[in-house]
């Protein structure tokens, strides 16, 4: 072997040793790039699957109210306040669940949902966009759809996006058992306290930038405060959410000095009443 | 049609919260105006009885039975009343309303009506057996941007730019 020769020799053992080394790092890169795509950066298409699902669930536990009106008028004020929002184009979806828990909720792609229960204990519709405020947030920060991922044993989205576009598939068939138990025991066992923290945060700069009293949502929380704990209605409330009373103190304090400028918005007592005072005197 | 409900809004001044009954968590000044600097006008105990007026941003308007009427901060005031202890379930809004409605008809009757399982306990929510067609169903209801718009509109609502508040991080959420 002459020298000239050896020394290819040597050059290519180096080269292939550098490549073999460069692809084992680029493997790790894809796999480091494909769990931070499970968890934050799922398509809409994604979100919109797991959020009809999760939705699913929470009607199943309690139905729709049968008045179209009221679930008009929720739309509405809904809407409204989601055009405030980063996300304004998302197919929204509001709706009045006929139950006596004082409860609301959210499900990824854009659903929200508040019970009888709770919509009666309200005296504006202030109060009811600071609500809906507050489940807004949860959905333009996709807090659900995180969590509902992480209690998937594996990642909902890169199982949605290895399937067949069949959606009548055994696969997908298994695919939604995963989500629908991801996402019941998720409302079952709520968000991190954080998450709810900041939903109030932001829910209040969403009611104000509606044009809202923004104190709609501390009034709520002041109600919710006065209630029995014991009560069975408020069983699922208590045991996902903060105490009221600290959320009402937490956002006093935040809003003191910035957000009083905004106290004398409209608070919209007399349609509120108009809306929801005909369906509590019909009793449906 | 629009007599008829002003009329019955006369009638039934459900809403505004005159008439729910409060106490006061810790010793506090009753304020003159809705401000922290307006004039005091006393200094009132902790679980002193007020009633409430009205509600107006961060504040309560009370009526302590031993004082002039004043503001309180909503955070010193807890509703429910002085020795309301823990058997009183604190109902406020409409829900004296629909409970005249519900359980009014079933008096009537002299039946007890059954309203059915509506509760949405934890293990309801374990439970639950998805209803996709319910979901479908809420397609029905939804309206559009300039529907929204609209209805905001009448309601003399006006959009503002307002940045969220920063978190302990510092950064905007």
């Amino acid at each position: 072997m002459s020298p000239r020769t050896l020394w290819l020799w040597v050059l290519l053992l180096l080269a292939t040793t550098y490549a073999q080394a460069f692809t084992l790092d680029l493997n790790k890169l894809i796999d480091a790039g494909k769990k931070v795509g499970e968890t934050k950066e799922v398509d809409e298409h994604g979100e919109a699957e797991i959020g009809n699902t999760a939705a699913a669930s929470l009607l199943g536990a309690a139905p729709l109210v049968d008045n179209p009106q009221l679930q008009r008028y929720v739309n509405k004020v809904g809407l409204w306040l989601a055009m405030q929002t980063e996300r304004p184009d998302l197919p929204w979806r509001f709706g009045v669940m006929d139950s006596d828990s004082v409860n609301a909720f959210a499900a990824p792609g854009g659903y929200v949902f508040i019970t009888r229960g709770l919509l009666l204990q309200m005296h504006s519709e202030a109060e009811l966009a600071g609500v809906l405020a507050h489940e807004i947030a949860h959905v333009v920060k996709r807090h659900h759809l995180v969590a509902i991922q992480k209690n998937a044993k594996t990642g909902l989205a890169s199982d949605l996006l290895s399937m067949a576009v069949d959606n009548t598939g055994s696969q997908y068939g298994e695919w939604q058992k995963k989500a629908i138990s991801a996402s019941t025991e998720l409302y079952a066992r709520g968000l991190d306290k954080e998450d709810e923290f900041e939903a109030d945060r932001m829910g209040v700069v969403i009611a104000a930038r509606a044009g809202y009293d923004p104190y709609g949502l501390p009034a709520v929380l002041q109600t919710l405060d006065s209630m029995n704990p014991q009560d069975s209605n408020l069983a699922l409330m208590f045991k996902t959410h903060p105490a009221a009373r600290k959320r009402l103190e937490l956002l006093d304090t935040l809003m003191t000095g910035t957000m009083e400028r905004y106290a004398s918005q409209p608070v919209v007592a007399d349609r509120f009443e108009q809306v929801v005072g005909a369906y509590a005197r019909a009793g449906k | 049609m629009k007599k008829i409900a002003s009329v019955l809004a006369l009638l039934f001044p459900i809403l505004c919260m005159a008439g729910e009954s409060a106490q006061t968590l810790v010793d506090t000044d009753l304020m003159q105006e809705p401000y922290s600097d307006a004039k005091s006008l006393a200094k009132l105990k902790a679980h002193t009885a007020v009633e409430v007026l009205k509600r107006m941003g961060g504040w309560l308007q009370v009526k302590p039975s031993e004082n002039p009427e004043g503001w309180l901060k909503l955070t010193v005031v807890k509703l429910g009343g002085a020795g309301a202890g823990a058997d009183t379930k604190g109902d406020t809004g409409l829900t004296a309303l629909w409970n005249t409605a519900t359980q009014g008809r079933s008096g009537n009757t002299g039946v007890t009506v059954a309203t059915g399982v509506r509760g949405l306990s934890p293990e309801d929510m374990k439970n639950a057996k998805p209803n996709p067609e319910a979901v479908k169903k809420l397609g029905d209801f939804a309206v559009n941007k300039s529907q929204a718009e609209a209805a905001a509109k009448k309601a003399k609502l006006s959009k503002h730019d307002i940045d969220y508040f920063a978190d302990a991080a510092g950064s905007k959420k």
